[in-house]
């Protein structure tokens, strides 16, 4: 069923790849535009994708991904929230803080205690941002501070 | 252009600049800028012609500054413990620190990333020997005999020899990659635009038919990272493709925050979802670490076959360190007397697989450093700090870069024999690394992904890419669907649309003009049948076994 969705999602996408890459100049033989290859690629895609749909349709529904246990996933969801937080809330209250509660959310959740979370979050944050803003130079987002 | 003297012109493509950004990691190596033909003048200008021999000897003299012996040392430790560390690999800690050699000499970069990658071999294979845990997928193979030598009290000896052999195995490439890339360097500078686009498509084709699991999936991949390599600003026209109005991806998409996401993030995820676990891990005494006579002589060959098995496999796109471990493995069980040993603790499944994993990684030099196409994503991240950097990898790296060239070959030699020294004495200080808590572990990488995607460009758009780039790299885990195609397809995908501009430019629309150049033609076809063979002999076979089937069923 997951390899069946997964297979439909792509031969849309790929459609709208192809939408997209229609209007660009194609040229000519001769002459190719820029809109020549990304053409090629979104035929070769959509082919690709329905090929792909078609003899998954054709088999019989097995799991082709293996149960995954509930708790398991719950850790996944976690760090890609903690992930996509960080990327959402760091221009506004930059590095430091953003590191610091990232590295203490994840690792509570993953299963360390207060005490060790925060020590780590604390050290991770600030070690990372001395490696990288100050020793490197990097002009890590400063948000509330700057 | 035109004109009545032949053929139009294709255009030239504008340069890319040598400064760090998205745009000189993603522009491809201007290879079909190289002469197309003889007699159109390269810019290398008068290029000083040396000797294999006279090359690495200036290559020790650069490889050998302070300052290199420390990024060999720094690289080679770095590449130790993300081998023995199951969850980041080569790949995503060279991407890890791609952002670090920014402010270092193109060569001295180099060494360290090209340190990592087979120092990580080193350590992959210690947790495999001595946990059972393979720190690296082209260590698996020596889990098999290497842990059951562990449990037989012979995991010093094993642990030596994997060491050793992987040193001879660094050695031989090292000369491998002497021979091989002067030559195929200064035959590239031959190459013209329709050979480049033949060679490309040949390797795409050749990695998804190598890459494991289904063609259909890696086609797919493949498409994927072509239609990445589209977003942004076309490299003859200008015109801005996919950009939706936003001014950073008109830059392209970031190699360096896909690999990251791909192979790093997604690895976290997976350890996230696998929950924490404690290595057991055994000790190893100083007096263990010595093999038996006899163990060095079940040795000797397996390294020495390994050593060109794992050379020449590097050669080819795929996932060569992994492929050439099982060849050798497969070829020391089917030339062994006593093949009912293997599993059961036989020297040679260590011997042989250990050289071949290093061999490869210096194979795999060969096409980036004289060809500039990487074939595997370890290899586009070296692409990737080379472009930064400002040095175009190709034909003319030798003679425009020398110190780049035969520097990072010498260091090679030199990397290996550091980790030769290190890896034996200080074995049980680097599987220590294993007791770090696997949720700290992970937290740790995470956060260092992000603010390494964040630093290439200082940009919010590349964290997103190593998002997205880590849920779809754990979605593509779970359906076990190898993501390598879809890197080396992001980074040939410019370099192919380019060299197809250009020959039909040259061929005048004529795209079967490129079968008139037998090199290209030749790729081709290698690249044709290596999608062809294995299911055509399928079919060949299939007829054969079913009467046997029923006659034996009878």
């Amino acid at each position: 069923m997951i390899e069946r969705a997964v297979a439909l999602a792509i031969l849309v996408a790929s459609g709208v790849y192809l939408g997209n890459a229609w209007p660009l100049p194609r040229g000519t033989a001769a002459r190719p535009g820029a809109g020549m290859f990304p053409v090629a690629v979104g035929l070769f895609g959509m082919l690709v994708a329905l090929t792909w749909l078609v003899s998954a349709l054709r088999r019989a529904p097995a799991a082709a991904v293996p149960a995954i246990p509930a708790d398991g996933f719950g850790r996944v969801i976690a760090t890609g929230l903690a992930l996509v937080g960080f990327c959402l809330v760091l221009p506004w209250l930059g590095y430091a803080i953003v590191a610091f509660l990232f590295a203490g959310v994840l690792l509570r959740r993953l299963g360390a205690g207060w005490t060790g979370a925060l020590l780590v979050a604390a050290g991770s944050a600030a070690g990372s941002h001395y490696l990288f803003a100050v020793l490197l130079g990097v002009p890590l987002p400063r948000g509330i501070w700057e | 252009m035109g004109g009545l003297d032949g053929p139009p012109k294709p255009p030239d493509a504008p340069h890319a600049p040598a400064k760090p950004g998205r745009s000189s990691i993603l522009r491809p190596p201007d290879a079909p800028h190289a002469p197309a033909k003889p007699g159109r003048s390269s810019n290398s200008g008068p290029a000083p012609t040396v000797s294999p021999l006279e090359g690495l000897v200036y290559g020790f003299s650069v490889a050998l500054t302070p300052t290199n012996i420390f990024a060999c040392f720094v690289g080679v430790v770095v590449g130790t413990i993300v081998g023995i560390l199951p969850g980041i690999g080569p790949v995503g800690a060279m991407a890890l620190l791609l952002p670090t050699t920014f402010a270092l000499e193109p060569a001295t970069g180099l060494i360290m990333l090209a340190g990592i990658y087979y120092g990580s071999m080193y350590g992959g294979s210690t947790t495999s020997i001595l946990v059972n845990v393979p720190g690296e997928a082209a260590s698996v193979v020596t889990a098999i005999d290497g842990y059951q030598m562990t449990k037989r009290g012979r995991a010093g000896a094993a642990l030596t020899v994997s060491g050793v052999g992987s040193f001879v195995a660094g050695s031989v490439g090292v000369v491998g990659i002497v021979l091989a890339a002067s030559w195929l360097a200064d035959q590239a500078l031959r190459f013209g635009p329709p050979e480049y686009f033949a060679m490309a498509l040949a390797g795409l084709m050749l990695l998804s038919r190598l890459s494991g699991g289904s063609v259909l999936h890696s086609f797919l991949m493949v498409a994927i990272g072509l239609a990445l390599g589209t977003v942004g600003m076309e490299p003859i026209s200008a015109i801005r493709r996919f950009t939706f109005g936003s001014t950073q991806l008109s830059q392209g998409i970031e190699l360096v925050p896909v690999i990251m996401g791909l192979y790093g993030v997604a690895e976290i995820l997976l350890i996230a979802e696998a929950g924490i676990r404690k290595a057991h891990i055994a000790s190893i005494r100083w007096r263990e670490l010595l093999p038996t006579p006899e163990e060095w002589r079940r040795s000797g060959w397996p390294i020495a076959r390994g050593s060109v098995i794992g050379f020449l496999t590097g050669l080819i796109p795929g996932p060569a360190t992994v492929l050439a471990t099982f060849i050798a493995y497969s070829v020391e069980r089917k030339v062994s007397r006593t093949p009912e040993r293997f599993g059961q603790g036989a020297i040679e499944g260590v011997a042989g697989p250990e050289a071949a994993n290093n061999g490869a990684t210096a194979g795999a030099m060969v096409p980036l450093l004289s060809l500039g196409i990487p074939f595997s994503p370890a290899t586009a991240i070296l692409l990737g700090a080379l472009m930064i950097t400002g040095v175009t990898p190709g034909p003319l790296l030798i003679s425009q870069r020398p110190d780049v060239f035969w520097g990072v070959v010498a260091s090679m030699y030199v990397g290996n024999l550091i980790l030769l020294i290190l890896n034996l004495p200080l074995v049980g200080l680097f599987v220590s690394v294993l007791r770090l808590p696997q949720h700290v572990l992970a937290t740790l990488v995470l956060l260092l992904c992000l603010v390494g995607a964040y630093s290439l460009n200082n940009s919010q758009l590349d964290l997103w890419v190593l998002v997205v780039f880590g849920i779809l790299g754990y979605g593509l885990r779970k359906l076990a669907i190898d993501a390598s195609p879809l890197v080396v397809a992001l980074v040939l995908g410019p370099l192919m649309e380019k060299a197809l501009v250009q020959t039909l430019f040259m061929e005048r629309g004529n795209l079967l003009g490129i079968l008139s150049r037998p090199l290209a033609l030749s790729l081709l076809l290698l690249g044709v049948l290596a999608l062809l063979v294995p299911p055509v002999m399928r079919l060949l076979r299939r007829p054969r076994i079913v009467p046997e089937l029923s006659g034996a069923s009878r």
